[in-house]
């Protein structure tokens, strides 16, 4: 978790005033990308090297923020946008960003096959558990007994799993943080060096609508551990250990990278069409094809 | 001199081989050639049939009655014998489908070199194919004498080409879809030539990955496009709807089949006019064309391209299967419009945004100045699309009664009008949004105005009335929508009817 000398974060910031709330964990969310780009642009990368996208949702609100080419999408269609531009121009590099409604609920079928398609860009999704920006109800990752005004009973379903639907769906990196600023750069600066599609899962507690789920303090280091992040079976038995639902006394939530397919570099999508690998050698895009 | 012939019999028997190679065999000599198909959502067995009809003169559609009945399969005759003329001929028996080629282009004293020159072209299966279509040659006699062929030179090209190399042309970079009748033909075309001409074809997840996706590269400055049917647009449309709000140049090629729902796969209707026009939540501005042969297919979607990429909007090219699949014969070149890639990777957004910023607004003055900065080019689009043909007049320029009608049915209608020498003007539009102006003045000028259409409800006639406050009398329409294309010979007395009714 080296971190290099603290860049100038304000290079990369719009002028747009944050509207989260006070407190609010996005917030950290939003620093560990910044300071992440500014230690990018600091060792050579230019801005317009990268692109956002985000979804719809409180997280969204990270593309108004974050001085960044890109776009600030439907709900739930992050994941085909990122490949859109990726495809575009694949020497771009890609950071998507969407919430557990948007990454879960609404566009589900998308991170399936993210996963599939191993193209090279980036997923980071805040997941606080609960759709927040249309004030509280539940989503597939709350856990069963949750109450709000759209579920007087409480929540009967049992929330999804993120990290052992990636395992499952074949993703070559797959992790997870608490939303903690030297967190999440040091996750993206991980998930940079990876060459295939990064699904990084980030528990971000809604302090609102969800308030202190106590993660921060059931939380723990896989990579402390001594964890095998090339093992399969290793990193499925480290996605159990949470499963998302209420915490209780034994609950301990492993953090960091759980899986990274050592041969994911063998088969990221846009090297399968000469098309798109001529583009990245000749460092061009579509748009400099001319017909 | 209108010659028709039907190939029948179950999938997988191969009518489809046989109707092309005769269809090419006699462009090659000269003639004109049209041949649609009839095919059901099956892979093996049912019953497909083709109908070729070929003329010395142009041919745009098909007849009722049919010449010769190609039956590879016993239900065939039984089906279609029904429409066979007195002096018609049925070509049966148990044998492989080149065996039937050789026995028709005897019948019809074509030189057998000229049969072995395409089944060289088709290469698969050659040393079997000659075999069989040597010894149908041998078994079969002349019968018919055609008539002498106008020796122009020209090709023979489906919808779903004339989509694809106008696209193309039209310097296409990008095309996304998912699989869907009838516009997979063009996913077809285009992923053949992807590797040749450079450009990249990706099928993805569903329409609504497909359409999000093309939006994303559309962003990077790439002309892109995707294709699709009805139900894949309706996926399609809050996505639509993202490209009038961020600005962006989309091309969507729609190609109707029967709805509502899953409707009809394989059949054919104009039923989805009024969603290429209104689908979409919010208001933006947008084109939608309509051509009405391969080649207005190749100028069109240029024209698509030429119109997204200038307004930043999405263009909907709208076509149907039974243009979409029927070849035709064409003489004449298209004219191909170029269009200048006009976009900037920057910041794009779903959200009302602030110009400044790229971020997110709630400003009202922002968003009253963003909505006029939108509709705004509705007039400046109108004025551009005068620059072009934005629909087309045939038949008597001075004559009364005016039939309208859009798209696929002009192949019929033409036929009818001609073949028949009918006192009417026939008005193909083109253009549906932006609606050209002069229709209303030519429809003014009408004595009676007749409609035809592959739908139930008109959706052309609500359009003209919205534009023109013309309102076309419901005895004066003809409207279609059993799923299947108009016929030339039914359609003429329908028209004559209309004319001759008060």
């Amino acid at each position: 978790m080296k971190n290099p000398k603290p860049a100038n974060p304000q290079s990369v910031s719009t002028s747009t005033k944050p509207t989260w709330c006070p407190g609010c964990f996005n917030f950290q969310i939003l620093a560990g990308m910044k300071n992440f780009l500014a230690n990018e642009i600091k060792s050579g990368k230019k801005k317009d090297d990268f692109a956002i996208v985000a979804g719809i949702g409180c997280h969204a609100k990270i593309f108004d923020y974050v001085n960044l080419n890109g776009l600030n999408t439907l709900h739930g269609r992050v994941l085909p946008t990122c490949l859109g531009i990726k495809v575009g121009n694949p020497n771009l590099n890609v950071f998507g960003f969407s919430g557990d409604g948007d990454a879960y609920a609404e566009g589900i079928e998308h991170l399936i096959h993210a996963a599939r398609y191993n193209a090279d860009f980036k997923y980071i999704v805040h997941d606080n558990q609960v759709f927040a920006l249309t004030v509280g109800q539940p989503t597939p990752t709350t856990e069963t007994g949750f109450k709000d005004k759209t579920t007087p009973r409480g929540v009967k379903l049992h929330p999804i799993n993120p990290i052992k639907l990636m395992l499952a769906s074949g993703a070559t990196f797959i992790a997870r943080v608490f939303a903690d600023v030297k967190q999440i750069e040091w996750i993206l600066s991980e998930a940079m060096k990876h060459k295939g599609f990064a699904f990084i899962e980030v528990l971000q507690p809604c302090i609102i609508f969800h308030p202190d789920s106590g993660y921060k303090n059931k939380v723990y280091s896989l990579e402390e551990t001594g964890h095998d992040k090339t093992n399969f079976n290793k990193a499925w038995k480290k996605a159990e250990e949470f499963d998302y639902e209420t915490i209780s006394e034994k609950t301990r939530i492993p953090t960091g990278v759980f899986y990274q397919n050592p041969d994911s570099k063998n088969r990221v999508f846009e090297e399968q069409f000469p098309q798109l690998a001529e583009l990245k050698k000749k460092n061009l895009s579509w748009k400099d094809i001319k017909r | 001199m209108r010659f028709s012939i039907l190939f029948g019999g179950k999938a997988g028997q191969g009518p489809n081989i046989l109707t092309h190679i005769l269809g090419e065999a006699l462009v090659k000599q000269g003639y004109y050639v049209f041949y649609s198909r009839d095919y059901q959502s099956l892979i093996r067995g049912g019953h497909n049939f083709n109908v070729l009809t070929f003329s010395d003169k142009p041919v745009f559609s098909n007849d009722s009655g049919i010449d010769v009945i190609v039956a590879l399969d016993e239900n065939t005759e039984d089906i279609h014998k029904k429409n066979l003329k007195r002096e018609g001929i049925v070509l049966n028996g148990k044998h492989e489908n080149m065996y039937f080629a050789g026995l028709l282009f005897k019948s019809l004293g074509l030189d057998f070199r000229i049969l072995e020159d395409e089944l060289k072209i088709l290469k698969k299966r050659f040393d079997e194919n000659i075999k069989e279509a040597k010894k149908g040659y041998e078994d079969g006699k002349q019968n018919i004498n055609l008539p002498k062929a106008s020796g122009k030179k020209s090709y023979f090209i489906n919808g779903s080409q004339g989509i694809a190399e106008g696209a193309v042309k039209a310097g296409l970079d990008l095309y996304y879809a998912y699989p869907m009748t009838p516009a997979t033909p063009v996913l077809g075309e285009l992923a053949q030539k992807q590797e040749k001409d450079n450009i990249l074809v990706l099928e993805m997840e569903n329409e609504i990955s497909v359409i999000n996706a093309a939006i994303g590269s559309a962003m990077t400055g790439a002309k892109a496009m995707v294709g699709t049917s009805g139900g894949g647009f309706d996926l399609m449309t809050e996505a639509l709807s993202l490209t009038g709000m961020a600005e962006v140049p989309l091309v969507v090629y729609l190609a109707q089949r029967p709805g509502p729902a899953t409707g009809v796969p394989t059949y054919n209707a104009q039923g989805d006019l009024n969603i290429a026009r209104h689908s979409g939540h919010g208001e933006f501005p947008r084109v939608v064309l309509a051509p009405g042969d391969p080649k207005e297919a190749q100028e069109i979607i240029s024209q698509a391209f030429y119109f997204s990429q200038k307004f930043k909007i999405p263009a909907i090219a709208i076509s149907d299967k039974h243009l979409g699949e029927s070849f035709y014969t064409l003489a004449d070149k298209p004219i191909i419009t170029k269009s200048k890639k006009s976009t900037k990777f920057r910041r794009y957004n779903s959200y009302e945004k602030n110009p400044q910023t790229g971020s997110a607004t709630e400003d009202a003055e922002i968003i009253k100045a963003n909505v006029e900065k939108r509709i705004k080019k509705v007039l400046e689009i109108g004025k551009e699309a005068e620059k072009f043909t934005q629909y087309n007049v045939y038949g008597k320029k001075n004559s009364g009664n005016v039939i309208v009608s859009w798209g696929s049915t002009k192949g019929a209608i033409l036929d009818a009008i001609n073949e028949g020498n009918l006192d009417c003007k026939f008005l193909q539009v083109l253009y549906i949004e932006p609606f050209p102006k002069q229709i209303k003045k030519e429809l003014e000028k009408a004595g009676k105005i007749i409609l035809v259409e592959n739908n139930s409800t008109a959706q052309l006639s609500g359009l003209i009335a919205e534009k023109t406050g013309i309102f076309i009398d419901d005895r004066n329409k003809i409207l279609r929508y059993d799923g299947r294309p108009f016929l030339a010979d039914e359609l003429r007395k329908e028209i004559n009817k209309k004319i001759r009714g008060r």
